[in-house]
Formats: structure tokens, sequence, C-alpha cells
């Protein structure tokens, strides 16, 4: 069926200079827009203002307390509803002080980790790490987020770097399937960059004369780039790792571009109804897009999904540091020593 | 006369299977352990923890006032911002019936009165979708007798959601049930029980509980998938016109598929099992917990509503376009001022002076 995957393909290529979808995207509500993790009084009165001053969501409860029969219920109706209001803000009020609890334990935590878990540049440190473990990931997936130009670790700068000290990683840890999603496809549309970064990164971390090969795959163009632009090629060489780029727009539209191809198909009489199979979907999704990945990283403050594909994600476990905001190596190592631990019956 | 006579003796044999399971499932003195074994020595600890707090439960005045504690809650919660669908992932039952050394059964069947608790809890607070993980596809490799517990148990309780759902007095009135996912994998006669089931609350309002049965979101993709081929090739649709929007209504869910607000996982995996993919990957909040599904208490779903609340409030208002000031003058005026402008028709003004003009008076 190289057809529908051909007719996917030249549907996905369209128009995506243009896309610029990070402003639009609305992240979980624990995420926060501006400063992710962090608690801070204004916060809380800005939740609290929500809270008090917005009508409830529910309509019979807006109709309960809006009810008007008569002078007194109506007034005493009102008091109930100020009453439970206050109530609530007296609760969010201590919630946000647990919350803040929770946040300095967590930073503690996670600073202490940082700690313990460095591997400063030597594969030997990682290799080792994950010789304890009983058994790795075929395949890892991590999300990435742009952070804001001007911060640390800001921009596309701080993306691919970001991007790059996973991949040297995981080649240490010696897992051989990397993919990274990040919303808006900053890493695809400056995959040459990215490619030169990670080569830069392997050479830090390896021989410069002899570093590891990569293959780079950008599932949306069918495209396969190996190692840096302006590394050698000469020497055929097993590479140590593929990496896999994926965006937004390889989650819920492509699988509409499928159904859409599909249904064209049927509507031609090219395909029988009775074609479509989950299996069918499950090999042109794989095609499309890529593998399932049995471990997500997030590196976020609390799991926020932020659309990767969702076909993809059916057992994948996942792993994310509480009020973390950083990609670090101990999120990563944790994340490997999670999976290691966990049970997998699938149904069972 | 018989009619009524027959409906009267179904009410109370439900009514007495309530109470029977109810009993089954409450918790029992442990016996005494062999000290030398230190699992025994823990489940017992477990068990008699849960017998005592059971005793203290079940003391007529402690149970009125958690029953006064957990109404006033609902209705502080009810004032803020509410989850629009809120879903259950119910891990954990066979463990639980483990840790007290049950069979597997009473495991199931203890989840089942949980659940049944939630639903009364999110349809006060007013949550107007609840959808829940009853069973996967995958979930038929398990052994054959497990699968008929499950599958009978489904019946059973399905029987009593439907009284209660009829019943102006219980506190499920006007729930309608929904069992969604591949039908076509359960027995006939049990799929003839449900569609009357369904079609019984299908004039329920105030909140619709889908109950997947055996559901996987990958199956529900490709049957939307298959739906909207089917639709181009018989129906003269447009391949051209599918677009996110109506090829997520095509989906189990149907309104309510795009999203889920909050997902509760019990038991600590953290992993969607095939379940809620396409409705949670955008930005559904989902919670993991440790705790094994029978042991989720009302509190810790307030808990959780909390915080979803909370977390909301803040996004709201830095999503809002509209800036404080404003908003609190509107809700000043429509609230404290308490006489409204009244209309005024032209007609109804007095009559103005005589009008002279300067230039006429020479």
């Amino acid at each position: 069926m190289t057809k529908i995957q051909d007719s996917v393909l030249k549907k996905q290529d369209e128009d995506w200079k243009k896309d610029q979808r990070d402003h639009k995207r609305v992240p979980a509500i624990t995420n926060g827009i501006v400063n992710p993790a962090k608690p801070s009084v204004g916060n809380v009165k800005r939740a609290l203002e929500t809270a008090i001053l917005t009508p409830p969501d529910s309509e019979e409860v807006r109709k309960q307390y809006g009810q008007t029969q008569g002078l007194w219920s109506q007034s005493s109706g009102k008091l109930e509803y100020a009453l439970y209001k206050t109530f609530l803000s007296i609760l969010f009020v201590i919630y946000a002080c647990v919350r803040y609890i929770q946040y300095e334990y967590n930073r503690v935590k996670i600073r202490i980790l940082n700690l313990a878990y460095s591997p400063s540049n030597t594969p030997q440190l990682i290799r080792q790490d994950v010789m304890k473990l009983q058994k790795l990931p075929k395949r890892l997936a991590a999300i990435l987020e742009k952070k804001r130009e001007g911060d640390v670790g800001g921009g596309t700068s701080g993306l691919l770097n970001d991007g790059s000290e996973l991949v040297a990683w995981s080649i240490s840890a010696g897992i051989k399937h990397l993919t990274l999603y990040d919303y808006d496809g900053h890493l695809k549309r400056n995959v040459d960059e990215f490619r030169s970064s990670v080569f830069h990164k392997l050479c830090k971390y390896y021989d410069p004369t002899n570093v590891p090969k990569f293959a780079v795959r950008i599932p949306q163009w069918n495209k396969v780039y190996f190692n840096s632009a302006n590394a050698d090629t000469s020497e055929a060489k097993k590479v140590a790792i593929e990496i896999s780029l994926l965006s937004n727009r390889d989650g819920r539209e492509t699988i509409i571009d499928l159904t859409k191809t599909m249904a064209e198909l049927c509507a031609h009489d090219e395909m029988k109804l009775s074609d479509i199979t989950m299996k069918l979907i499950d090999s042109e999704l794989t095609q499309l897009v890529g593998h399932e990945p049995d471990l997500l990283l997030y590196f976020g403050p609390s799991l926020d999904l932020q659309g990767f594909p969702p076909w993809h994600i059916r057992l994948t476990e996942f792993y994310w540091e509480r009020d973390n905001d950083q990609v670090t190596y101990s999120v990563f190592i944790r994340g490997l020593k999670k999976y290691a631990s966990c049970k997998m019956n699938v149904g069972k | 006369m018989t009619g009524t006579n027959r409906a009267n003796s179904a009410v109370e044999a439900v009514e007495h299977e309530m109470k029977q399971v109810q009993n089954r499932v409450k918790p029992q003195r442990p016996e005494f352990p062999n000290l030398l074994s230190y699992t025994a020595v823990r489940h017992f600890l477990h068990a008699l923890e849960l017998w005592v707090w059971s005793c203290i439960l079940n003391l007529a005045c402690i149970q009125w006032i958690v029953v006064q504690v957990q109404k006033t809650l609902i209705r502080v919660l009810q004032v803020g911002p509410l989850p629009k669908h809120v879903s259950f992932i119910m891990d954990g039952n066979r463990r639980y019936a483990k840790s007290l050394s049950m069979p597997t059964k009473s495991g199931h069947e203890a989840g089942a009165v949980t659940l049944l608790n939630l639903l009364a809890a999110c349809k006060s607070i007013g949550i107007k979708t609840v959808s829940a993980y009853a069973f996967s596809i995958e979930n038929f490799n398990r052994p054959r007798e497990e699968v008929d517990v499950l599958t009978s148990l489904l019946a059973e309780k399905l029987d009593e959601v439907a009284h209660r759902a009829q019943d102006r007095n219980s506190e499920l009135y006007g729930l309608r049930l929904c069992v969604i996912g591949e039908r076509s994998m359960i027995s006939k006669n049990l799929n003839d029980k449900i569609t009357r089931v369904e079609r019984m609350t299908d004039a329920g309002e105030s909140m619709i509980l889908y109950i997947c049965f055996p559901y996987t979101s990958r199956n529900d993709i490709y049957h939307a998938v298959y739906d909207a081929a089917e639709g181009c090739k018989y129906h003269g649709q447009r391949a051209a016109d599918i677009d996110v929007q109506n090829f997520t209504k095509r989906m189990f869910l149907g309104d309510y598929a795009n999203k889920c607000d909050l997902l509760i996982r019990t038991s600590g995996h953290t992993r969607l099992s095939d379940y809620m993919l396409w409705q949670v990957h955008e930005n559904g909040v989902v919670e993991f917990t440790n705790t094994l599904w029978p042991d989720f208490s009302f509190i810790e779903f307030f808990s959780m509503l909390l915080k979803w609340s909370f977390f909301t409030s803040l996004q709201r208002r830095q999503l809002a376009k509209v800036s404080l000031r404003s908003q609190t003058m509107h809700f000043l005026k429509d609230n404290l001022l308490p006489f409204k402008r009244k209309q005024i028709s032209y007609e109804d003004l007095p009559e103005a002076p005589q009008s002279v003009s300067v230039v006429l008076r020479q």
C-alpha cells in the first residue's frame, strides 16, 4: 500500500514553513503559561480572582443560586453563594500552601539528584549506571520544549542543545532508537543545525576522530540524513543510533490525512472497505510516523503530552520528575530505572 | 397489577442483592496471624486497620458527620470551575483482593461499589460526563473464570444502576448509561440486556455515564476511520471534508470524544494502557495515584478535583483577555446594585415646556 503513504506524505508537505503553532498551544493546566513550575503569590492571587469572580461552571448551580422568588430567598441564596465562594477561596489558599511545600521539597530532591547523577561528558559512567539495570527500553521518546528566548537554555539553540545532549546519553546508554518530539517542529526545521550540534556534542563525549555514526529521520517528509553535513561519510559503518524527529503535525492530523486517503480510495473503488483493518492502520502509521516507544520522558513539571501522536502511546510508560523544568541526566537515568523495574502485563 | 407486582419484586431483588454485596465487601475482623512471618503480620495489620475504620465509620453519629462534611465540600466545589469529562481507569481490584486474601471476585465487587459511590459524588458535584474503563479487549486473555465473573458483574451492576437511575429518591436519578466499545465481542444475551438498559435510561439528562466494555482506544480510532471511509463510499460525503472535528465526533464518545479533562489512574502504573489516547494526548490532565481502586476514597477524589479547579482558575485568568477591573465592575453592577434601570419609553415622559424661538419674538 505504498500509494496510501505517498498520498499522505504529499498532503503533509504543504505549507509547513508557515506553521507557527507554538503560541496557539494551550498547555496542560498544571503547567502554566509563563513560568511553568514555580508557584508564586501572584499566581495564587490570580487563581483566587477567577474563582471568586466568575460564575460557577455548572448550569444547575447557577440556576439554583440565581432564582428570583421574592426578596428574602433571593438574598439568602446570594449569601449562601458568597459563603461557599469564601470557603472555596480558603481551600485554594490552603492548597497553595501545600503546593508550595511540595514544590520546595521536590526542588531540593531534584538538586540532590542532580548532584548524585552527573555524567560530566563521560560515556563510561553512563554505561556503568545502565549496566545495573535488568532491561532497557528498545525505543525511547522524549518531549522537548522550546523555552522563551532570553532564558537560560531558551530559544531554538537551547532546544538543539537539549536534543543533542539526549542523543549523547542515549548512545552511551546503548539505546538504538530515539524519538524527539517538539510541538512546533523546531528540530525538524533546523535539521542541519541539529545534526552539527549532535556532532559537536558527540565530539565532546567521544574521540573526535572516531565519532559514533547516527542517522536522523524525519518521517513527515520521509527523509533520512546521515551524520553531520560536513563530516566525511566515506567509510560505511553501522549507525549507533537512529533519531526520529516528530512534531504536532505527526499526531492527529496524520491520522486524519490517512483517513482521507483511505476514504478517497474506497470511494473510487480502488480499495475495499473490508481492507481497512487495525493491522493496516497500524502498519501505515508505523511507516508514516514510526514505532511505538517503550518509554516516554518528559522534562516539564507535570505530565503534559502536548499532542504526541495518540496512536503511539498505547502501552508507553511515562516518566517525568515533579516540578522539574530542565533536561537533566538524572531524569533520564531515573526514567530508565523506572522502566527496568516496571512490570508489563498486557491485559492479563 | 401483576406488572407492578413483578416490578416491585424485581426492585426488592436488586436491593437485596445490593445489601448482600455490601456485606460481603465490608471488611471482616481478621484472624490472628503467625507472628513469625513478616508478610502475614503486615497483611494482618492492614486488614485490622480497615476493619477498625469501618467500625468507626459505621457509628451513626460519625456517619452523619461524614455525610454532612461531604455535602458541604461538594457545595463548595460546585461554585468553582468544574471538569466536563472525568474518566477512571479502575486498576488494582485484584491486588486489593490479594492483599486481604479474598477471592478475586470480591475485589471486583468492591471496585464496583467504589465506582458507584464516586458516581454519586460526581453527580452531585455536577460533572456532566463520566467514563470508566471496565474491560479492555486485551482482558479477554485473562483466565476464563475471571472474564465470566467480570461479565456477570457488569450485567448485575447494569440492573442496579438502571434501577437507581429511575428512582426519584436515589442520588443517581436522571443518569444516562451507555456501554461503548467493541460490542460484537460480547455475547448476544448481554448485548440485548445492555441495549434494553440503554433504552431505559435514554431520557436521563443530568449526567452521562460511559462504561467502556470491551474497549481500547486504538479500536475506537480504527472504528472512526472505518466509519469515515464508509460515509464516503455509500453516503456521498466528500473525503476532503474530513477534519479533526467531524472525525472526533465519529468516535464512540461522540461529542465528548475531543477532550477528557481529568483522567484518574489508580494503583501506580504510569501508562495509559490503550485508553483515552485521543482524548488525553493534547493537554488533558492525567492523575496517577498509588492507591488501589477499591481504596480510592472521596477525599482523594476531592483533593484531585480541588487541584484541578485551582489550576484551571489560574489558567483561565492567564488566558483571559478582559481586564480584571472591568470584570469586577460588571460583577459589582450585576450583583450589588439591587435596582436595575427601568426601561423607559418616550411616550411616558411628561410634556416638555413650550418651545419658543428668539428669532420669532420680534
